[in-house]
């Protein structure tokens, strides 16, 4: 009797998904996510967690490298998968469970990432900083295991303790798609940190959370309902990312499935007796208020001063604030939704129409010269600061910058 | 009953506990794709670590463990407490409740000097 | 079952044979409701219910399988042995911490101090999950049992206390005796705070719900984030035995053990147990996640007082009986 294929058959019944999303790929992410409920399929959180590495977008040659580091730390079996358009999201998640029982039990090579980048974990390159390849199991300047213990170094209570360096990002469970934080750690507090793009660059086609203002600028014709649409939609994800951070993977599943069904053109009526109870919930819930009031407050003249003009700027405070803006917003978007009128921002219209629905898209004004993501990257080294590794998720979390937006820049 | 015969069960237990965890890793082994186990860097997010995580942790509760000491070393007296109440009378409860009212009284001090907060 | 009440004490050996047995389809079946609930926040009410509710409810079986047949894993200059150590310590702890719960009136042993033996084996769990946390030698691990070790100072205390108070209440650290004192009337009537506090310690100590924070998932799972294989089953699975364990516990503390009309001894024990189980699951959705550096002022400045006066209240009584 073939045990070891049927507990294999078992795995890939329901196999947990590492998902990764690359620059330029939320419509591939939502359509990822939607078939993962529909096969009922849980998502990962960790490499160690997952059996399948589902790649949202089309890996090139900067994102080769990490999703190489992703592959290499997870245990067999695995299967790889890339989904490069939203239509292509079925067939590939149907591939995984095939690549799963498929996958030889010998020591050969797996299929994953292109271009051979998987390498034996004792291969891996130590970051240059270091000096090239040390040798393992041995102190060698201070190397253990090819990597240089922490260092110590005060810190902001006046005690000298172990400094680590590292980087968060991209691949972090319910964590903004393309960003990497870079800090500075002692114990779980963040003394420093900066904020970067993963490598290899926004995408070329903008962000799919702007696209109805987007459409309007080019002249094309776009109805505000359509717009509200998708605000509610992108506000809908934030929160449910947001909840997902804080532990409440209740309403963030439903705030997800609700913004599916928003994009998927459900009708008002349906949509506000599902919507409304939720938000009542999340907006009235003390225990949630007394867990994130305080936490990363950014007063309405410091938003300014970055350039921050979207709900981060009404919402002038915590975080608490910035998600009880999003579901108020969500709620008005959701009265929106049958508006035939145009999105239009014609030439003589525009001062009219400034701060109005049709130029400001969900995180804030898509015509001026800062794209609202980039005001937010800015303010959120300052707001990490000094914060816990929980509080600092829950900031992230509660800012959630759009980096595809930083190449929908100055159109418009 | 005897004493011996209070813990023997236990020791049986802990046994049978110790071999159903051997037996599950006997399993592990029969059934995992691969019986070696799998080297791998440390995961933050993806991108590579640049230094060994094990480190001197800045445990910024330090104050709440003081206190908790001083607390949990007076409950182990209460353990045995628990059962003379009734024959010692008032008394007994009395004297647990006047110590443990001086007690509660370092807790309000520590919280006033900020003890239980560290963000 | 009055007769049993007097004679009541040790199982036969082949309890001790059943209990780990026990303890593991209960927390099958718990984790397997908690799914069923899960699937219903993903789905809404939606077509294909019925199917899917059936699918999710035997989900933790699949899960479990589906671990036992993945590669385990090491990290880069880990400490497998204490991590191994940290991870076996859980189920363990589990499985001798139910050790004194009696199932019906009998237990698989009835020591004079049960109560603390309870207490000591559930302590266990703050060493084991700090080890697990410590071992793979990542960022992410060890800030999760970092975690846990403050959240152990914030319930352990007035978890202690509410034991304390049962004990008080029946004048015995004998589990069998808190049994037999709550003959006529059950100790949750005249200890509510105590229970409630309890079933708070019980999620607290289980690391689970809206305290899960050490295996939160913005630390990508934290004491988890690095195991697979049977490390993963081990210390999730050993994370549900832990709740069982603790919840089964708060029914010869609280809810009478085995005293109840109509039905045998043991049929009590489980409904209870189960009831209690039912309570917790359903519970755990109306909270996000406590984080300690909030949750420590309610602990200390509120629930220690609150059981502090209970356990003043149950001595006057006490007292006056």
């Amino acid at each position: 009797m073939d045990v070891k294929g049927a507990a294999r058959r078992v795995l890939a019944g329901s196999p947990p998904v590492l998902l990764v999303t690359l620059p330029g790929a939320t419509a591939e992410r939502l359509a990822v996510e939607a078939g993962l409920r529909e096969r009922g399929w849980p998502l990962a959180e960790s490499p160690a967690a997952a059996a399948a590495l589902v790649v949202a977008g089309e890996p090139s040659g900067p994102h080769v490298e990490w999703l190489g580091t992703l592959w290499s730390g997870m245990p067999r079996p695995k299967a790889y998968v890339t989904v490069a358009g939203a239509a292509e999201s079925g067939r590939a998640l149907d591939a995984v469970p095939r690549l799963l029982i498929a996958e030889p039990l010998g020591a050969g090579p797996q299929p994953g990432p292109p271009h051979g980048v998987v390498s034996p974990p004792e291969d891996h390159e130590v970051p240059e900083s270091h000096g090239g390849h040390a040798d393992h199991g041995g102190h060698h300047g201070g190397l253990v295991a090819g990597l240089p213990m922490a260092e110590r170094a005060d810190d902001r209570d006046g005690l000298r303790l172990d400094q680590l360096h590292l980087s968060l990002g991209p691949a972090l469970p319910d964590w903004p798609t393309g960003l990497i934080v870079d800090v500075v750690m002692q114990g779980d507090v963040i003394q420093q940190a900066e904020v970067r793009p993963v490598p290899g660059g926004p995408p070329a086609q903008g962000s799919f959370w702007n696209e109805p203002w987007q459409r309007a600028a080019r002249g094309e014709p776009v109805t505000r309902g359509a717009a509200e649409r998708r605000r509610c939609a992108a506000h809908l994800d934030s929160v449910g990312r947001f909840l997902a951070v804080a532990g409440w993977s209740g309403p963030a599943a439903r705030a997800r499935r609700l913004r599916d069904a928003v994009l998927g053109g459900a009708g008002r009526e349906e949509l506000v007796g599902e919507v409304r109870p939720l938000v009542r919930q999340v907006d009235g819930s003390r225990t949630l208020r007394r867990l994130t009031t305080g936490i990363g407050p950014l007063p309405a003249a410091r938003a300014k001063s970055v350039g921050v003009t979207g709900p981060a700027l009404v919402a002038d405070g915590d975080a608490h604030a910035r998600v009880c803006v999003w579901l108020k917003e969500i709620e008005r978007s959701l009265s929106g939704l049958e508006d035939a009128r145009a999105l239009a921002v014609d030439a003589e219209n525009t001062e009219n129409t400034k701060n109005t629905e049709s130029t400001v898209g969900p995180r804030g004004r898509c015509d001026g010269l800062l794209s609202p993501s980039r005001a937010l990257l800015d303010a959120l080294p300052g707001l990490l600061r000094g914060a816990e590794f929980a509080c600092a998720r829950l900031i992230v979390a509660s800012v959630d910058p759009d980096l595809d937006e930083l190449q929908g820049a100055g159109h418009g | 009953m005897t004493e011996m015969s209070v813990w023997e069960p236990v020791l049986v237990l802990l046994g049978i506990t110790a071999a159903g965890i051997a037996l599950l890793y006997g399993l592990g082994a029969l059934l995992a794709a691969r019986l070696k186990p799998l080297e791998t860097v440390s995961f933050a997010g993806g991108l590579q670590p640049r230094e060994h995580a094990v480190s001197r942790f800045h445990v910024r509760w330090y104050p709440v463990t003081m206190l908790f000491l001083a607390f949990d070393m007076e409950m182990l007296f209460m353990y045995p407490w628990v059962r003379v109440v009734k024959e010692m009378g008032a008394t007994a409860v009395i004297e647990m409740f006047l110590f443990l009212g001086v007690l509660f009284a370092a807790v309000t001090y520590a919280w006033r000097e900020g003890a239980l907060r560290w963000t | 079952m009055a007769e049993s009440a007097e004679t009541a004490g040790t199982a036969p050996l082949w309890a001790v044979v059943l209990l780990p047995v026990v303890l593991t389809v209960v927390a099958l079946a718990a984790a397997g409701f908690d799914a069923v609930l899960s699937a219903g926040a993903e789905h809404g009410r939606g077509a294909g219910r019925g199917a899917r509710t059936l699918r999710a409810a035997v989900a933790p079986v699949r899960e479990g399988i589906a671990l036992l047949a993945r590669q385990r894993r090491r990290t880069t200059a880990d400490d497998a042995a204490l991590g191994r150590i940290g991870i076996a310590l859980v189920p363990l702890a589990a499985v001798l911490a139910a050790a004194v719960v009696p199932w019906g009136f009998r237990a698989v042993t009835d020591p004079v101090v049960g109560i603390v033996w309870f207490n000591a084996m559930e302590a266990l769990a703050w060493a084991a999950v700090w080890l697990a946390g410590w071992g793979p030698n990542s960022v992410l691990s060890l800030i999760g049992g970092y975690r846990f070790l403050a959240q152990g100072l914030a319930y352990e205390l007035p978890h202690m206390f509410a034991l304390t108070t049962a004990a008080l209440g029946a004048g015995s650290l004998r589990v069998g005796e808190v049994v037999r004192a709550q003959q006529g009337m059950w100790f949750v009537v005249w200890m509510p705070a105590a229970f409630a506090v309890y079933l708070l310690s019980a999620c607290a100590m289980a690391f689970w719900g809206p305290f899960g924070h050490p295996l939160g998932r913005d630390v990508a799972g934290g004491v988890v984030a690095e195991y697979s294989g049977v490390d993963r089953l081990l210390l999730l699975g050993g994370r549900w035995l832990l709740l069982v364990a603790t919840a089964a516990f708060s029914v010869p503390l609280f809810l009478g053990g085995g005293h109840g009309p109509l039905l045998p001894a043991w049929a009590w024990t489980v409904l209870k147990t189960a009831g209690v189980l039912a309570l917790l699951i359903v519970g755990r959705r109306l909270v996000p996640t406590l984080r300690m550096e909030r949750y420590m002022e309610f602990a200390w400045l509120v629930l220690v007082p609150l059981t502090l006066l209970q356990a003043l209240v149950v001595a006057v009584v006490v007292l006056n009986r």
